[in-house]
């Protein structure tokens, strides 16, 4: 038993020994590479103290090498010879030591330090990786709770480093010279190498992207910055011959914010290089029947809901009506008071006269029908407004915002939604006009989305090209079913930027999830003992609580199985001014014009978008009263 | 006629509308036909045909694209400029960079790294740390100076 009990002892003596010597190898090792420890020290807190990742660390490493190119090439020179430079580490501490053996500190740091800041910044990033590893797998700190403490302190010190960074102009413009568009500030990446600013390339706002937020948590400066950067980038590309850029937003939910919206969008916008911004209705106007003919009778059927069963086949008669008054031989109708003047029997005989006895039949059938269909329509259009009568095109703007009252008259705005992603859609596949790069954006579609699907307007705006960006308040929002809603989601391949909301449990999932390891201590008493396990288990890569805890203007984007949380920087274009258009010689016509595409000529003079007009109860154009108010008796002005 | 000069307003992007509405006033005060003087009809009527573009956002986006006078479309592809060419006129814009950058961060980060730089190769002078340094302080103040400095036109 005693003897059992002697070589317990000895065991133990054994290894207390073997640690006291580790420890004091250890020690000795960073006493006699002081300048290492020092500088590895210094970033390490400073690290901890502001949030940084190990990542940073090493790029400021990895950035110090002409630091030391330097420094060889002097040494090199100084010995004209290049063997003492590889001695000149040796050389250098022992200067250094002897300096601060003699009290000369600054001297001796100075000394050292070309040498020691990046190897010190290098080893401080591995230490300060091993410290958030072991934290991560809760295989470090006092107690039980310390990872969870550690985890949420980084967060709150990246955070604010990030919202520092923010403060100086040119860390986040709204686009760089390489094509992608920076959107702010990042707080922390997951599964993905950190860098200082996210960046999204351009080329993913060709896909489809996804932007959820609730109100309030900056989701409009964020996708004003998203428009902005993409428009400017675009711009950048035109200019070295690509495609114009042409911006379409749909603001679903209308009301005064998206009056303010709208002009805020105008004035980044115009910041970029765009120059002709359309805000619709309040200011501009488009003109539905420019439409194919068989479009417009199609998109004129849709826009009128029938109802199903004994209704299809007043359904059929309607869609027999349109088509008939769309492509009637004289042409479509030139606008609203024209298409309802065919919708009349007399008018359809004149034009179908000399129609096939199928065509004659289907408008004998429709003849009862017909006034009940001009009856529809005209308070259909009426409802309308004029904003969709025209005259005005797409092309005739740089960028157009569509304000669509969904909240206030839901059915109206469904229509003009209809029409308006009609329009859009014939100009992206239209062989007769200057081909454009588009963006289509919609915000709050969910307002308008009853009878067009947001799933319906991503596909299509895929299979003709364009760029589809939309945004709701809250993952219920997306789409009517889970099924829709997934589809939208799961198909986003330009990204999800996921800001405060609610439920991010299914946008979280997208994201996939990520090996971790985590450990199981046991406990003695109060405290942690010296046992335990660890075990390999799957974490959330974008970490739902984490989402729903996110401040404003903090969001989550999620690609490709990776998340990065990024403070989302204001949109600010810059303010320097503009260059001018670069003004050819001569008026040379591209060969994409020469060989058909009708583009813009200048002698056609301005574009042909309406001015709008004064009230029709206003004073005329140009009149005193408009301004001045009523002359005052005897001529004078008030 | 311009629209912006009847109403001598500057062809600027972020004219609002009351900006242009006190312009409009102005110049009809100025030259209306009621005027006991007889004002200026044909200035007045300019004024009232520029007011008339110019009082709405779009309407003063569309006088701004026509000042333009020819739009981009009709210049021809351009080839991607030499890099000289790119470097030169980033150079050009250097000065408005940092004036409508953070002008006051960007001299004091400046006397930061040039004092630093000036002490380190006091302390160590003969020394290949002298121009390392040097070096380093220059290389601190490339890297974050960027930061100070607006962002180029158009972006």
């Amino acid at each position: 038993m005693m003897g059992m009990l002697r070589l317990l002892a000895v065991l133990w003596l054994l290894r207390m020994a073997f640690r006291l010597l580790r420890f004091l190898l250890a020690a000795a090792l960073l006493a006699v590479a002081w300048p290492v420890t020092c500088a590895a020290a210094l970033s390490f807190t400073t690290a901890w103290l502001l949030g940084w990742p190990p990542a940073r660390l090493w790029r400021a490493a990895a950035r110090s090498w002409p630091v030391l190119a330097v420094y060889a090439t002097a040494a090199a020179l100084s010995a004209r010879s290049w063997r003492p430079v590889a001695l000149a580490p040796i050389t250098a501490w022992q200067q250094a030591t002897l300096m601060l053996a003699h009290g000369r500190v600054l001297q001796a740091m100075v000394l050292i330090a070309p040498l020691a800041v990046p190897a010190g910044l290098a080893a401080g990033g591995v230490v300060w990786a091993r410290r958030h590893a072991a934290m991560e797998a809760g295989a470090a700190g006092r107690h039980a709770l310390a990872p969870a403490i550690f985890d949420a302190r980084q967060w709150r010190r990246a955070a604010r480093a990030a919202r520092g960074r923010l403060a100086a102009p040119g860390t986040v413009p709204l686009a760089t010279g390489r094509g992608t568009v920076p959107v702010g500030a990042v707080i922390r990446a997951v599964g993905r190498r950190w860098t200082p600013v996210l960046e999204v390339p351009a080329a993913a706002f060709a896909r489809h992207m996804v932007i959820v937020g609730a109100s309030g948590t900056g989701k409009t400066n964020l996708m004003i910055r998203l428009w902005a950067g993409w428009y400017a980038c675009a711009q950048s590309a035109a200019r070295r011959g690509k495609p114009r850029p042409l911006l379409a937003a749909l603001d679903c939910k209308g009301g005064a914010d998206a009056r303010a919206k709208a002009d805020r969008t105008r004035r980044v916008l115009r910041g970029t290089g765009a120059r002709r911004i359309a805000i619709w209705p309040d200011e501009a106007s488009l003109s539905l029947w420019a439409l194919p003919p068989r479009d417009l009778a199609v998109l004129l059927h849709q826009m009128i809901e029938h109802g199903d069963g004994a209704a299809a086949y007043y359904a059929d008669i309607t869609q027999a009506v349109l088509t008939m008054a769309c492509c009637a031989p004289g042409g479509p109708p030139a606008g609203a008071a024209a298409f309802l003047a065919r919708l009349d029997h007399g008018w359809l005989d004149d034009a179908w006269s000399a129609g096939t006895p199928a065509e004659l039949a289907a408008l004998h059938a429709a003849r009862p029908h017909l006034g009940d269909i001009q009856l529809r329509y005209a308070t259909l259009l009426g409802r309308l407004g004029p904003a969709l009568d025209g005259p005005g095109r797409l092309a005739d703007a740089d960028a157009w915002y569509f304000i669509l009252e969904g909240t206030a008259e839901p059915s109206v705005a469904e229509a003009q939604a209809m029409a308006i992603t009609e329009l859009i859609a014939h100009a992206a596949t239209s062989r007769h006009t200057e081909p454009r790069t588009m963006l289509l954006a919609a915000d709050d579609y969910s307002a308008v989305s009853r009878r067009v699907p947001l799933s319906n307007l991503y596909e299509r705006g895929r299979s003709l090209g364009l760029g589809v960006m939309v945004s709701a308040q809250s993952w219920q929002g997306l789409g009517a079913d889970d099924d829709e809603r997934n589809r939208i989601a799961a198909t986003a391949d330009g990204g999800l930027f996921v800001m405060q909301t609610p439920y991010p449990e299914p946008l979280s999932a997208l994201a996939g999830t990520r090996r971790v390891l985590e450990s199981a201590r046991k406990l003695l008493g109060a405290t942690w003992g010296d046992e335990g396990t660890t075990a390999i288990h799957r974490a959330w890569t974008a970490d739902p609580d984490l989402i729903r805890q996110l401040d404003t203007g903090q969001a989550c984007y999620i690609h490709r199985g990776t998340a990065v949380f990024v403070q989302v920087a204001r949109p600010k274009p810059s303010p320097l001014p503009l260059p001018a258009p670069r003004l050819p010689g001569s008026v040379i016509i591209p060969a994409a014009a020469r060989d058909g595409h009708h583009r813009r000529d200048p002698a056609d003079g301005p574009p042909t978008l309406p001015l709008p007009l004064l009230p029709a109860d206003g004073p005329p154009p140009g009149s005193l009263d408009d301004v001045l108010g009523p002359a005052a008796p005897g001529g004078t002005l008030q | 006629m311009n629209p912006f000069t009847a109403l001598g307003l500057p062809p600027r992007p972020d004219l609002t509308d009351e900006q242009v509405r006190a312009a409009w006033r102005s110049a009809a005060a100025a030259t209306h036909p009621d005027r006991a003087d007889g004002g200026d009809p044909a200035a007045y009527a300019a004024a009232a045909a520029a007011y008339e573009q110019l009082r709405t956002g779009w309407g003063r986006s569309e006088a701004l694209a026509d000042l333009a006078v020819l739009p981009a479309i009709l210049v021809p592809d351009e080839p991607a400029p030499p890099a000289w060419l790119k470097a030169w006129r980033a150079a050009a814009w250097l000065p408005a960079r940092i004036v409508y950058g953070r002008p006051l961060q960007l001299a004091g980060r400046t006397v930061v790294a040039a004092l630093a730089g000036y002490a380190a190769a006091l302390l160590t002078a003969g020394t290949p740390s002298a121009p390392a340094a040097v070096t380093a302080c220059g290389l601190w103040w490339l890297a974050t100076a960027r930061a100070d400095l607006a962002p180029p036109p158009g972006r």
